[in-house]
């Protein structure tokens, strides 16, 4: 009996896609990045049960409150007077501007309260308490 | 004269692909690994704007509900005081009663700042859109 030869088949796998599917996947994460643009001080942020997410994320701006009443903005150590000026000058580079209060949850009412009249005076209105979700 | 007959071989011009999924993986982790979602969370407040003549508003005391918190962090509504495990159902009860009325936080200037977000969450979880924000107690400026 005469057998067929057996070809010999060349096995392989299509990358040639592959490539096509990676920078999908950057593009993808490129847009979604967003650096950060600062460290903070190390802060206990509240609880609140009715948390929500801020979704734009890109015109928030940090001021970070610490339990004795330290106030940084972009890793600076500013005293409540300087806050004014500095975030009337972000509020003309982009009006839409959120500024998000960091403040640890055993800080006086009064640290708050000031930078919240520092940032009346610079007409930087739209705020966000940063707070933890939970009950 | 003999006629050099020239056989033209055929190259296939190629761009070298094999790499390309190695440098954009390569990209994708380190976007991967810089990325952080979404993960600011808080809780949204428009600050009352700045006039040079601070006017007058009038409110009627039937409308205005004052929510107080001391420096020892007692609740207090309208003078009397409550527990805070009652402040949303105690918010809420006014609120169906008068949907005009306007709430206003007061904190006392040493109290905890968390003092002040728990009222203010339970406000605004009681479904309380007008909420002013208030200080007990003169501060330097």
């Amino acid at each position: 009996m005469k057998l067929p030869r057996k070809r010999q088949y060349k096995a392989s796998i299509p990358t040639a896609s592959m490539s096509d599917i990676a920078f999908l996947l950057i593009i993808f994460f490129m847009v979604v990045t967003v650096f950060r643009k600062a460290k903070g001080l190390p802060v206990q942020l509240p609880t609140a049960k009715t948390t929500e997410r801020i979704l734009k994320q890109r015109d928030l701006s940090y001021i970070w409150i610490s339990k004795d009443g330290k106030i940084s903005v972009d890793d600076n150590l500013v005293s409540p007077r300087k806050v004014s000026l500095i975030f009337r000058t972000k509020i003309q580079e982009n009006p839409a501007l959120i500024t998000s209060i960091k403040a640890d949850k055993s800080a006086d009412y009064k640290y708050v309260y000031r930078i919240m009249e520092a940032l009346r005076e610079a007409n930087a209105l739209r705020i966000v308490f940063a707070t933890r979700k939970g009950g | 004269m003999a006629i050099i007959k020239r056989v033209q071989i055929e190259e296939e011009a190629e761009i070298p692909t094999a790499s390309m999924a190695d440098i954009a993986f390569l990209l994708i982790i380190f976007f991967m690994t810089t990325t952080n979602f979404a993960r600011e969370k808080g809780l949204k407040f428009l600050l009352p704007e700045k006039k040079d003549q601070p006017q007058e508003l009038k409110i009627k005391k039937e409308n205005l509900l004052k929510i107080s918190i001391n420096d020892r962090g007692e609740l207090f509504l309208n003078d009397e005081q409550y527990d805070w495990n009652v402040l949303e159902r105690e918010v809420k009860l006014r609120l169906e009663k008068n949907p005009k009325l306007i709430i206003l936080i007061r904190t006392h200037k040493n109290a905890p700042y968390e003092y002040m977000i728990r009222a203010f969450d339970a406000v605004k979880a009681a479904g309380g859109k007008k909420v002013g924000l208030g200080i007990i107690g003169e501060i330097a400026q």
